[in-house]
């Protein structure tokens, strides 16, 4: 089926961009051989630029270079250790000297990676073959074997017409293995390993077998493969036992440098692979070496109206800092400017005449520096792609080289991204050898879930800081200001370049990430361009390998195979529990289950092997779901036994971290707990992913019903034994369960009863089950609001003198379409109700924050609603608000309106009767300067009332109507509307300011009849406009202080901030608080 | 009739001096809210300031060269003018209202926001540089000061301080001389009339005290060489729970001008005898920002009609006899001692007038109107007498400047707590305090 060529290049006149549009599932992992000579670009040919420019340039980036190298390493006189960050592959002459007997075309491994001195190092690996398996025909000796490779090459040379290789198959060997594949008897039976010449081959190979190959005396045979899916430079890494960014060592005299250096790199030599010694990361090797970190943004300028795009619009800027891992400040910043910049304070400016230069200088810096990781804010996307699309548009062909092979390009190709976890996601794959990408973005979108990814809501929740957002309409303002106005410009671009830095920092990513592939081990790179179950397939397929296992490639079977029944949820009794509620958790449940039941491909037992076999009854267990598998005593799963490892392991990182003193030690093994516990969980999907690589429902849907099964157990056994009958005080009730855990009320007042009456659960029903299943108590609810399933509030308590925190789930305190007065509202509320445990206080709130949105008195910021605005409006098939508002908003001004990509905010307005929601969208800041009502009914109804009445409904009896109806609902005020049709017909006349009645002299403030309280009058305006100042003063000083000036005025327009709605508000309301207040200066 | 005729034999004639006010600076009137931010009265400040340290500089060093910021070499010694910034861990931020977990715990506000790890940086148009060294203390000094430094880039990048020159105290006009009379002028403030800490009786007493009612002869003859009296912020209460936007009913319409009316009635006893300053303070019926205006006529019909009262703003500069008095009502020094520290209240006020700013932390910290072309806290004129009103306790000292200056500083503390009214004799600028006390004890 994958028969997919690739088209094979013309040499000599290699393509200026090679783009490959591939779209790849997740799961079809094809391997691309990349030819060694394909992309190089000759350097003769290359249009250097004035000399001297050159020079001068150079000297300002040569103090970045890495530290020179010593005099052993200059001698070879010692061997070469360093942790390696990216393993591929090439395809080239094989290398003569290192192995003399074989020639032609071959697969290189190349590893770069840096010492502990900090020296880059390329490695090429020779001798290592791809190879796959298939199950040997019965009765096939070692005659029908070579006429069955003679068979083999020369259908493989129908496929390949053009590979210069002299055997397409190099051998095919009998060896003994068993597949992974169901519980058998036997000990292993004969396979034939077959060793093809370049790794693309494993494919085509696999292609052939797959759909049938004539074999005298046999017919017409097709053959499952075994293996044939594994990428090449992970089946390098399994069978040298390398895992990701590990330490690996070459011995000295067992590498030879390299004659023709074809990388950038400080170190690169050649070696065989059998001569490699792969450190396990313990002790001095669990460290990190001082990879460079480069964090870089660039600026556009595009045209008004539009977002920028390479074929026209220039890249201005480009800010870099480059940090070694392990310090906490950058030891390079800098910015490339395109014409003149006024100089930064502690950054180095370079500013050019043209875009070339810039782009090149970007180019040579990156040589000069030579980054480990690249890192960015959405630079895969964004900043990588339009650099090198740019550089084609303008015609620089000797751009793109920023990868460590000396004349290579890098290459752009669009990759879909889809799996079942992460969903789908279209991106683009930059390749830049020998560096790993690091993209922010697309790790905060895996790893977090959050109302917003831009930058400035990332940071603001992690940072605790708010981001200048200078709008894209006015780059090309800035730009075309003069330097200062450049520098302004450029202040901006590197703190876009510095925070993620700083959140690379603050999340640990780079500990958290190096530990996931050790623990893992696939490369660092597959952990963000790949979905959870290559992680589990590497680490299926060493334990495999150890055992004598091996894996089939199985067909995809999509969802043919039928989902299966989840996990189990027990029926919430809702209401608001003012009596505390124990929790009993299953300690990792679902890895348990495997464990305890031995449950595994190879333990499974076929419906057929059942009959057949007559295995003994205690030799097996047979699951609730139907399933027989055989317990370890016969055969040893080998997922339970990576279980135990990973759990093993995981108690000692544990361990070791509370030992640990050292900060850097510690940050390596708490991201170690984390990736073994992350990994430990991802077994089971990985069982149960349908599209996957190796699909067995029968033992996810296994672990399901064993789960469901425990905690129906647990429920019986809690409400029979903690009874009155039992000699309890009360009658323990279950009043929730969800996947793995059960909430039990065993009416006990306080806090420390429920504690011991949990632990006491938990240890009688822990004894009840099979090892290592295990209840534990972990923690109490006090108070608990049950809403439903899955949602749920309460008083989080661990210790009995004092709560942690309040923990909520499922309620609308992070829902990303709702308005910000939904997230305050709640929040209050369940603070009121939870920890001031005022119920009537809470409705209070409530009432006052209805009467005040109906009274117009909120605070607009909590009124916006935010979408992101992914296509145009013609692709949507059903109105939407923002998508409405933004085309509403072009035509008023299309410098200004939201582009595809921005995400776009509204409110929802007064409008005709009987208008649509999606009609009545307006802009926030049109709202503001044009006096436009807002709907509050919208509100009532639509935002708060449904959240709301969820979390009261348990606590009060009539609920909606206390809340939403009564008098509080009453007062309505609707502000004039100033520039509708109606009103340009109307006259302005000044009213008394005490009773609204009309004055006819317009000296005055007050009419007759409110004469006498003047002074109480004079006090309200007073008092409001002294509110307003102090306002206007902290929101304004807030800004200035955000941007980092007290001398310039505040540019930032960033929606995503919650105060810049308010500000520009504070602003206009008091410039008309002060002319009420000048009212009275008669 | 027949009553006055005890006092008629010593009929005392009241002093009088000429009295100039000084307030222009301060008033807001033509100026309006028209988008204008806080940059433009930083920039008119360095400008005003910048002038003015360079033009100290040949007295101070006159071998180092002048850079800006951005012109700074490492290892290069040299002086740089700039606006001090104080970036401060605790400083209260209007973000905190959003940040994503609110605490269980209630928020505790501290009095004072300074911590160890506080640190200054100066910026001029050029940019920004982080300070270091052990001669400017991060704890003294505070955002919005402009100072000239001598020091030099170090090797990080951050500028080593070796001394600092600010723009001390302005010329001062010589002090009228001594021969004259005692003339007194009492300072008070923190009346809080309404409130329900403040004595009715206390405040009864002050004003028959300056107006000459009380005590035998002698006292009568000491309260009349009272001149001027100054009511420095915070007369009234008014219950601020009041004034949420809806429409009052006719008993709360009366809870609240109460306060307001009996202020004026007492008001009205001291202007008929003693001319009469009041400045508004953080309490009153007034804007919020300095400078603040002036509390409106309308709300003391009584005593506005006499021709000794004055409505002043906060601060009030003013003249009487030639002898100049500055004046705030407390919100300056009080944002200071929130984001600084000093040993006391005095120290405080020293310091504005040798950074020759009353007001420095605004507009960061402390309420202030957007001026675009000026800087009305830059103190241009040197006063003799500087008060600062609603303290927690009265403080005096004398404080000398290089040129021969000497201001008499005074901490006027809050009268409705304390009962303390604070006399200024102009003759020699020697002050005591009047205290009042309503407890009968044996």
């Amino acid at each position: 089926m994958n028969s997919k060529k690739r088209p094979l290049p013309q040499n000599h006149q290699p393509p200026l961009q090679q783009k490959h549009h591939a779209s790849m599932a997740e799961e079809e992992d094809l391997d691309e051989d990349v030819f060694l000579d394909e992309t190089l670009y000759e350097e003769e040919s290359q249009v250097l630029r004035d000399m001297e420019e050159r020079e001068s340039l150079a000297s300002r980036l040569a103090k970045w270079k890495r530290p020179a190298l010593s005099q052993p390493y200059m001698s070879q006189s010692q061997g070469v250790v360093f942790q390696q960050l990216e393993i591929d592959y090439v395809i080239g002459e094989s290398h003569k000297e290192l192995l003399p007997k074989s020639s032609g075309q071959a697969a290189i491994i190349r590893i770069f990676g840096v010492t502990r001195e900090g020296h880059s190092v390329c490695c090429h690996v020779h001798g290592f073959e791809p190879y796959f398996y298939i199950s040997c025909p019965p009765g096939m000796g070692p005659d029908d074997i070579s006429h069955f490779h003679q068979i083999l090459e020369e259908r493989m040379r129908e496929v390949n017409r053009n590979s210069k290789v002299p055997k397409l198959v190099r051998r095919v060997e009998m060896v003994h293995r068993r597949s992974i594949m169901y519980y058998q008897q036997l000990g292993s039976q004969p396979f034939l390993k077959l060793v093809v010449a370049l790794p693309t081959m494993v494919t085509s190979c696999r292609g052939i077998l797959d759909r049938g190959i004539q074999i005298d005396g046999l017919g017409m045979k097709s053959f499952i493969t075994y293996e044939s899916n594994v990428l090449f430079a992970l089946r390098f890494m399994i069978d040298c036992n390398v895992v990701g960014g590990n330490w690996i060592e070459v011995p000295v005299g067992k590498y030879k440098k390299s004659a023709k250096n074809l990388s950038y790199c400080q170190l690169e030599f050649d070696c065989l692979y059998s001569d490699l010694i792969s450190h396990a990361p313990e002790g001095e090797f669990s460290k990190i070496a001082p990879f460079r970190i480069l964090s870089f943004d660039i600026e556009c300028a595009g045209r008004k109206g539009l977002f920028p795009e390479p074929t026209h619009d220039p890249v201005i800027q480009v800010a870099n800092l480059v940090t070694l891992q392990g310090q906490d400040q950058p030891f390079v910043r800098n910015v490339m400017t395109l014409k003149s910049c006024s100089p930064i304070v502690g950054v180095d400016v370079m500013s050019f005449d043209t875009e070339r230069e810039v782009l090149l200088a970007w180019r040579d810096f990156i040589r000069e520096v030579d980054p480990d990781i690249i890192i960015g804010y959405n630079i895969c996307k964004f900043d990588l792609p339009y650099l090198i699309q740019r550089a084609e548009a303008l015609g620089i062909p000797e751009f793109p080289m920023l990868g460590r092979v000396r004349n290579s390009r890098v290459r752009v190709k669009d990759t879909t991204f889809s799996s079942r976890q992460y969903g789908t996601r279209e991106s683009k794959e930059v390749t830049v050898e020998g560096r790993v990408q690091f993209d922010l973005l697309q790790v905060m979108q895996r790893d977090y879930k959050l109302s917003s990814y831009s930058l400035n809501s990332v940071s603001a929740h992690f940072l605790n800081e708010q981001k200048e957002d200078v709008h894209h309409s006015i780059i090309s303002d800035l730009q075309n200001g003069n330097p200062e106005t450049r520098r302004r410009l450029a202040v901006y671009c590197l703190k876009d370049a510095y925070l993620p830095q700083r959140l690379l920092d603050k999340l640990m990513f780079i500990y958290n990430y190096v530990e996931m592939a050790r623990v893992t081990g696939v490369p660092i790179s597959f952990l963000l361009s790949r979905g959870q179950s290559i992680k589990v397939l590497s680490q299926l397929l060493r334990k495999a390998r150890q055992k004598n296992l091996v894996i089939p490639n199985v067909k995809q079977a999509g969802s043919e195979q039928g989902t299966y029944e989840g996990a189990t949820v027990l029926e919430a009794r809702a209401g608001f529990y003012e009596k505390p509620i124990a929790t009993l958790d299953f300690a990792s449940l679902y890895p348990s289950i495997m464990m305890a039941y031995n449950l595994c491909y190879c333990t499974l037992v076929t419906p057929e092997d059942v009959r057949k076999l007559n295995l003994l009854p205690e030799c097996i267990n047979k699951t609730p779901s139907g399933e027989t598998f055989v317990k370890s005593n016969l055969q040893k799963g080998i997922l339970p036994e990576i279980l135990e490892e990973l759990l093993a392991a995981r108690k000692r990182a544990k361990a070791d971290l509370k030992e640990a003193k050292d900060p850097l030690v510690k940050a390596v093994l708490d991201g170690r707990q984390l990736a073994l516990k992350i990994s430990a969980n991802s077994v089971y999907g990985f069982t149960g992913a349908t599209v996957g690589q190796l699909p067995c429902l029968e033992i996810s849907s296994s672990v399901t019903s064993y789960g469901r099964q425990m905690i129906e157990h647990t429920k019986k056994l809690v409400e029979e034994k903690f009874t009155t009958v039992g000699g309890y005080e009360h009658n323990a009730e279950v009043v929730y369960g969800d996947t793995d855990s059960v909430m039990v009320q065993f009416g006990v007042p306080t806090v420390e009863a429920a504690m011991n009456l949990g632990r006491e659960a938990a240890d009688y029903i822990s004894g009840t089950f099979i090892n290592p299943i295990k209840l534990e108590f972990e923690k109490v609810y006090y108070p608990y609001l049950l809403i439903s399933k899955k949602r749920y509030a309460g008083l989080l308590w661990t210790k009995p003198d004092k709560f942690d925190k309040m923990d909520t789930k499922g309620i609308e305190t992070v829902r990303r379409d709702n308005c910000l007065l939904v997230k305050n509202l709640v929040t209050e509320c369940l603070h009121k109700l939870l920890i001031d445990r005022d119920i009537p206080g809470a409705v209070q709130y409530v009432k006052n924050t209805i009467s005040d949105l109906l009274m117009n008195r909120m605070d607009l910021s909590l009124l916006v609603i935010t979408k992101g605005l992914t296509k145009t409006g013609d692709d949507y098939e059903v109105k939407a608000a923002h998508v409405e508002l933004a085309e509403r908003m072009r035509k008023r001004d299309a410098a200004t309106a939201p582009n595809v990509g921005d995400r776009v905010p509204y409110v929802i307005i007064k409008a005709a009767k009987g208008a649509k929601a999606y009609e009545r969208s307006e802009d926030p800041i049109y709202v503001l300067e044009n006096n436009i009502p807002i709907d509050p009914q919208y509100y009532l109804e639509n935002q708060i009332s449904k959240p709301l009445l969820r979390i009261f409904e348990p606590i009060l009896k009539n609920a909606s109507k206390e809340l939403l109806q009564g008098s509080h609902t009453r007062s309505i005020s609707i502000s004039t509307p100033s520039n509708s049709g109606i009103m340009k017909f109307a006259k302005k006349q000044l009213s008394c300011i005490g009773c609204k009645a009309l004055i006819s002299n317009s000296d005055r403030t007050l009419c007759s009849h409110c004469k006498g309280r003047e002074a109480e009058l004079y006090c309200k305006t007073v008092v409001n406009v002294s509110e307003l100042e102090k306002l206007f003063g902290r929101l304004w000083t807030q800004c200035q202080e955000c941007q980092g000036s007290l001398h310039q005025d505040v540019l930032c327009t960033s929606r995503d901030c919650p105060i810049f709605y308010r500000r520009k508000k504070a602003q206009k309301d008091m410039a008309e608080a002060k002319l009420q207040l000048d009212r009275w200066n008669f | 009739m027949a009553a006055m005729e005890i006092d008629t034999e010593s009929n005392l004639q009241r002093k009088q001096s000429v009295y100039q006010l000084m307030d222009e600076g301060f008033e807001i009137q033509k100026e309006m809210y028209r988008g204008q931010q806080y940059s433009q009265i930083y920039f008119a400040r360095l400008h005003l300031m910048r002038t003015l340290l360079y033009s100290l500089l040949p007295n101070w060093k006159p071998q180092l060269p002048v850079c800006t910021v951005l012109g700074l070499e490492k290892g290069k010694e040299c002086i740089i003018v700039g606006t001090l910034f104080k970036h401060m861990k605790l400083k209260p931020r209007v973000l905190d209202e959003y940040s994503k977990e609110k605490s269980a715990a209630p928020l505790v506000k501290p009095h004072n926001f300074v911590h160890q790890d506080d640190h200054l940086v100066l910026e001029d148009e050029s940019g920004r540089v982080k300070l270091r060294g052990n001669v400017l203390l991060p704890s003294v000094y505070v955002t919005g000061i402009v100072v000239a430094l001598h020091g030099k880039e170090t090797d990080a990048g951050d500028f080593w301080v070796e001394d600092i020159l600010e723009s001390g105290l302005p010329d001062q006009i010589e002090l009228p001389l001594k021969s004259g009379d005692d003339k007194y002028v009492v300072f008070v403030s923190g009346l809080n009339v309404g409130s329900s800490v403040s004595n009715p009786l206390q405040f009864q007493l002050l004003v028959d005290h300056i107006t000459g009612h009380l005590g035998d002869e002698k006292e009568q003859s000491i309260a009349a060489q009272i001149v001027q009296v100054v009511i420095a912020g915070n007369s009234v209460e008014i219950p601020h729970g009041l004034l949420n936007g809806q429409n009052l009913a006719s008993k709360d319409q009366s809870k609240m001008s109460e306060p307001i009316k009996e202020l004026d009635i007492l008001l009205t006893q001291i202007a008929a005898g003693v001319p009469l300053d009041i400045m508004p303070g953080p309490n009153d019926p007034a804007n919020f920002s300095l400078p603040q205006q002036p509390l409106h006529r309308c709300l003391f019909p009584g005593s506005s009609t006499y021709n000794t009262f004055k409505s002043c703003t906060n601060p009030h500069f003013f003249e009487l006899d030639n002898v100049r008095f500055l004046g705030t009502s407390g919100q300056n020094i009080d944002d200071l001692d929130k984001y600084s520290e000093a040993k006391d209240k005095l120290e405080f006020m020293e310091r504005t007038l040798r950074w020759r700013h009353i007001a420095p932390t605004a507009p960061n910290t402390l309420g202030c109107y957007p001026f675009t072309d000026r800087d009305p806290f830059f103190i241009e004129r040197c006063p003799h007498v500087y008060f600062v009103g609603n303290q927690d306790k009265y403080e005096t000292r004398l404080m000398k400047g290089s040129e021969g200056q000497v201001v008499r500083l005074i901490c006027i503390p809050r009268f409705g707590e304390t009962g303390i009214a604070v006399v200024l004799n102009m003759r020699n600028l020697e002050c005591h305090a009047l205290s009042f006390g309503t407890q009968f004890s044996s």
